[in-house]
């Protein structure tokens, strides 16, 4: 009892700590600023780390609190449980409201020290003294969130001794350890460039050094975010027994809204970089980007919207909604205010040109994040105008995702291989006939084997066609510089388009070809769907301290057992399916078993689908990581980290690019 | 020298990609696609209709998913419902899917209807993407009468500011 009331008391102690330490720091900073108190601006260090300790001092007594199963505290009420095992129980710190704002105030703070220690020696610097100043009042916003309408170490009712432990989707399956915290690094991430991005607009050096600064920190948050969706869609597909990896939920759609813009972001500021141009539009994407994050998590975890994964109904709405207008009205401010000095010095030659090609990507995934966004808000906006309600599920974000898919791939194909400022009908004529005919064997290939469907061949052949145009970058530059011809942004660029194109390849593959069936299996009697055999083997039933359930025992093509189950969760009384998957290089087999079933059956009832390339996903969604991890290395130096990439490189030969330039014909 | 250059054969590689070749391609493109587009997708089994029919069915007592994606009591029991219809082999997916609005409620579609307000949906993401590519043509049309220009004094000072701003912070 004595130790409940620690965790309580110590809790509610070091998060306020850590609300002074950054309301402190940031009037601190905005004195020194102020003043030019060089000194004064060195100490912030100080309050980044004060506010790091306390946020993560906070996060490990809710641990302590979770794993000694302190009853006292509402939260550990409504999450733990002593049946539930040692992982989960760390994991479920993230499986309700309270835990999931711990969980982003840790990373924030986190980040905040990390940007106080890389630019320790630049303190004093107004750009980075300004950008401190904006990470500390988003913690100070998270810090009040948790000792608010958000307060993890409330205490409970007395006298309860045991929980129910959290949802049974939240402890039944690995990936709940990876796949919350990494999406979170993402997420939060995306507070490092929008920082930078404010206090560029405040010090008004709005040119290209900031971006410059903070490009590896989008280009991290950027990969974090993508494998964390990448995670979120393995786990539905080996968890929730419907054998999608997604449901265009209004949660994965609140993840997908900032991975939109901030996908456009990553390219844009190549342009700005390279020709000082599109500087507004730049900073609207990271803004964007950043109060997306806020909005999705308003749109969630208020209750607005009912979801599998929405969590709360309680009182944070209207601090994440007030946050979020707060967000939009200081930025678009700024900018307003500082529109003389965005004034982009250049002009766009041609659309047919690298620049062009980038602009046209922005304004794609820009209007597929507003339809994203007014899809999911939309029926809120029917039941407040027309009393009504509605719902809008997979099939339309189906038809809509189609038609951007399709340009998107037809634009990764295409700018790979254009120039800047301009490019002629001959040299797109050279340059993209090779890979035009990679996506024209993509397309045979497939309908060799049967494939049908006029959408489907058309995303094959675009995937092959791009695949072909990031493979010929690939290859001159390897030509030229070896393996260093893979590391640096635009080589590492085309591995990360290859393992998108893989992840759309198979996304189109195993949606529009599988195919499923239900069959009445009896021990010892062969049954064949799909050019496979199954057998069952047996139907046992199982038990364990938090629950009780059946499995059928499935012989796949005479060779290995797979177990689908059924669990039925003693303290929820609800029953979860957990699918058993054979993977293959051509296609997955997914088994999940029709209710019904009782352990000693001799017969039993699977669902079987067979599913296309779902492998490659996960093998299409690694090489996207591993290409991001080298887009990070630098590539050839330029003079100074600001010249534009068109600064002439001292290559080892003092000659041009080769890359650019092109002078080879492939 | 230079009638040596101008004799001299062109080699395969960039005759392949002259017009010719690019013909053949588009050709080849067009028949393939043709014949993926018209070619029998086979027989659905009655369990494949049930999936496609079940994807565009709210679950009416679950969070947001489908009777596809719902393990929930509710979902089976309409899974059951259109899987009799099914078997029945007269009924088309839409008359399966009326039947099911009429009998489990009318919020169960989760494809908005194209009429009324709803009609909005489908509107606004063709009217945003007619706006992007009218936003793009402007753009681009402008950035070319702009590239002609002559630069102004103002211009310029821009760019020695940029200049100048760059150069303070090394």
């Amino acid at each position: 009892m004595l130790g409940a009331t620690v965790n309580g008391t110590l809790g509610h102690s070091v998060l306020l700590v850590g609300l002074i330490c950054a309301t402190f720091g940031a009037l601190a900073t905005v004195y020194g600023i102020r003043t030019g108190d060089a000194r004064l601006l060195r100490t912030t260090q100080r309050y980044a780390f004060g506010v790091a300790l306390a946020g993560v001092a906070a996060f490990g007594i809710m641990e302590r609190a979770l794993v000694d199963r302190d009853f006292t505290l509402a939260y550990v009420q409504q999450v733990g449980s002593a049946d539930t095992p040692f992982l989960f129980n760390i994991t479920a710190i993230w499986s309700a409201l309270e835990g999931s704002i711990l969980l982003w105030l840790l990373i924030l703070v986190g980040y905040t020290a990390v940007i106080a220690r890389r630019f320790r020696k630049r303190l004093a610097d107004p750009l980075v003294a300004w950008a401190l100043v904006v990470m500390f009042v988003v913690c100070i916003f998270f810090f009040v969130l948790t000792l608010g309408p958000a307060d993890a170490f409330r205490a409970g009712a007395v006298g309860v001794t045991k929980g129910t432990g959290p949802n049974p989707l939240l402890q039944n399956h690995i990936l709940v350890l990876f796949h919350p915290p990494i999406l979170y690094l993402g997420y939060v991430g995306m507070t490092v460039p929008f920082a930078f991005a404010i206090a560029a607009l405040i010090t008004g050096r709005v040119g290209e050094r900031w971006l410059t600064e903070t490009r590896r920190f989008a280009l991290f948050a950027w990969g974090f975010l993508t494998i964390g969706i990448l995670l979120g869609g393995w786990w539905s597909y080996e968890v929730l027994g419907w054998s999608g990896v997604w449901g265009w939920d209004p949660v994965e759609n609140a993840s997908l809204l900032p991975w939109l813009t901030g996908t456009a972001y990553i390219h844009s500021v190549l342009v700005q970089e390279r020709r000082g141009m599109l500087r507004v539009w730049n900073l609207t994407l990271l803004v964007s980007t950043f109060a997306l994050t806020i909005l999705g998590t308003f749109l969630t975890r208020s209750g607005v919207i009912k979801s599998v994964h929405a969590f709360s109904n309680g009182t944070i709405g209207p601090y994440l909604l007030s946050f979020f207008g707060i967000i939009a009205v200081v930025s678009l401010g700024l900018i307003a205010w500082r529109g003389d000095r965005l004034r982009s010095p250049g002009a766009i030659d041609s659309p047919m040109s690298r620049e062009g090609a980038f602009l046209a990507n922005n304004v794609l995934f820009t209007v597929f994040a507003f339809v994203v966004l007014l899809v999911t808000v939309f029926p809120l906006i029917v039941e407040a105008l027309q009393n009504r309600t509605i719902k809008v599920g997979s099939p339309y974000f189906e038809s809509m995702v189609v038609p951007f898919g399709l340009v998107l791939l037809f634009l990764m194909a295409v700018a790979p291989v254009l120039p800047w400022r301009k490019a002629s009908t001959e040299l797109l004529r050279d340059r993209l006939f090779w890979p035009a005919w990679v996506g024209v064997i993509a397309i045979l290939v497939p309908l060799v084997v049967g494939a049908t469907g006029f959408a489907a061949l058309l995303a094959f052949g675009l995937g092959g066609f791009a695949a072909g145009a990031a493979s010929r970058q690939l290859i001159l530059a390897t030509r030229r510089q070896g393996l260093r011809g893979l590391v640096g942004r635009a080589n590492g660029g085309m591995v990360v388009h290859i393992g998108v194109i893989i992840v759309a390849v198979a996304l189109v593959a195993s949606t529009t070809y599988t195919h499923s069936s239900v069959i009445e299996l009896s021990v010892g009697k062969q049954a064949s769907y799909g050019g496979h055999t199954f057998e069952l083997v047996a139907v046992e039933g199982f038990t364990t301290a938090r629950s009780n359930g059946v499995r059928a025992k499935v012989r796949v093509d005479n060779a290995k057992d797979y177990s689908p189950a059924i669990t039925t969760y003693t303290a929820f009384g609800s029953n979860v399916p957990t699918p058993s998957v054979r993977n293959g290089v051509l296609d997955d087999i997914y088994l999940t078993i029709e209710p019904g079933a009782a352990p000693g059956d001799k017969t039993a009832t699977i669902k079987v689908f067979i599913k296309p390339l779902v492998v490659w996903l996960w093998i299409g969604g690694l090489l996207m990581v591993v290409g991001t991890g080298l887009s990070g290395f630098p590539g050839k130096r330029r003079r100074r980290p600001t010249d534009p990439t068109s600064a002439p490189i001292p290559v080892d030969g003092a000659g041009p690019d080769p890359v650019s330039q092109e002078p080879v014909s492939v | 020298m230079s009638t040596a250059a101008a004799s001299a054969p062109v080699p395969l590689n960039r005759r392949l990609k002259r017009w010719p070749g690019w013909v053949v391609l588009l050709g080849v493109v067009i028949v393939a696609l043709l014949i993926g587009a018209t070619r029998s997708t086979g027989p659905l089994t009655d369990e494949d209709r049930l999936d496609g029919i079940a994807q565009h069915i709210a679950c009416p007592e679950c969070e947001g998913e489908s009777v596809y994606e719902s393990q929930s009591p509710a979902a089976q029991n309409i899974r059951i419902q259109i899987k009799s219809l099914i078997s029945q082999g007269t009924y088309s997916d839409d008359q399966i899917i009326a039947y099911v609005e009429t009998n489990f409620g009318t919020k169960t579609q989760l494809v908005p209807k194209a009429t009324g307000f709803d009609a909005v949906v489908w509107a606004l993401p063709v009217f945003a993407g007619v706006c992007a590519i009218a936003g793009l043509t402007v753009a681009f049309r402008r950035w070319r009468t702009a590239a002609d220009t002559v630069p102004t004094e103002s211009d310029r000072a821009l760019v020695d500011a940029a200049l100048a701003e760059q150069d303070d912070e090394h």
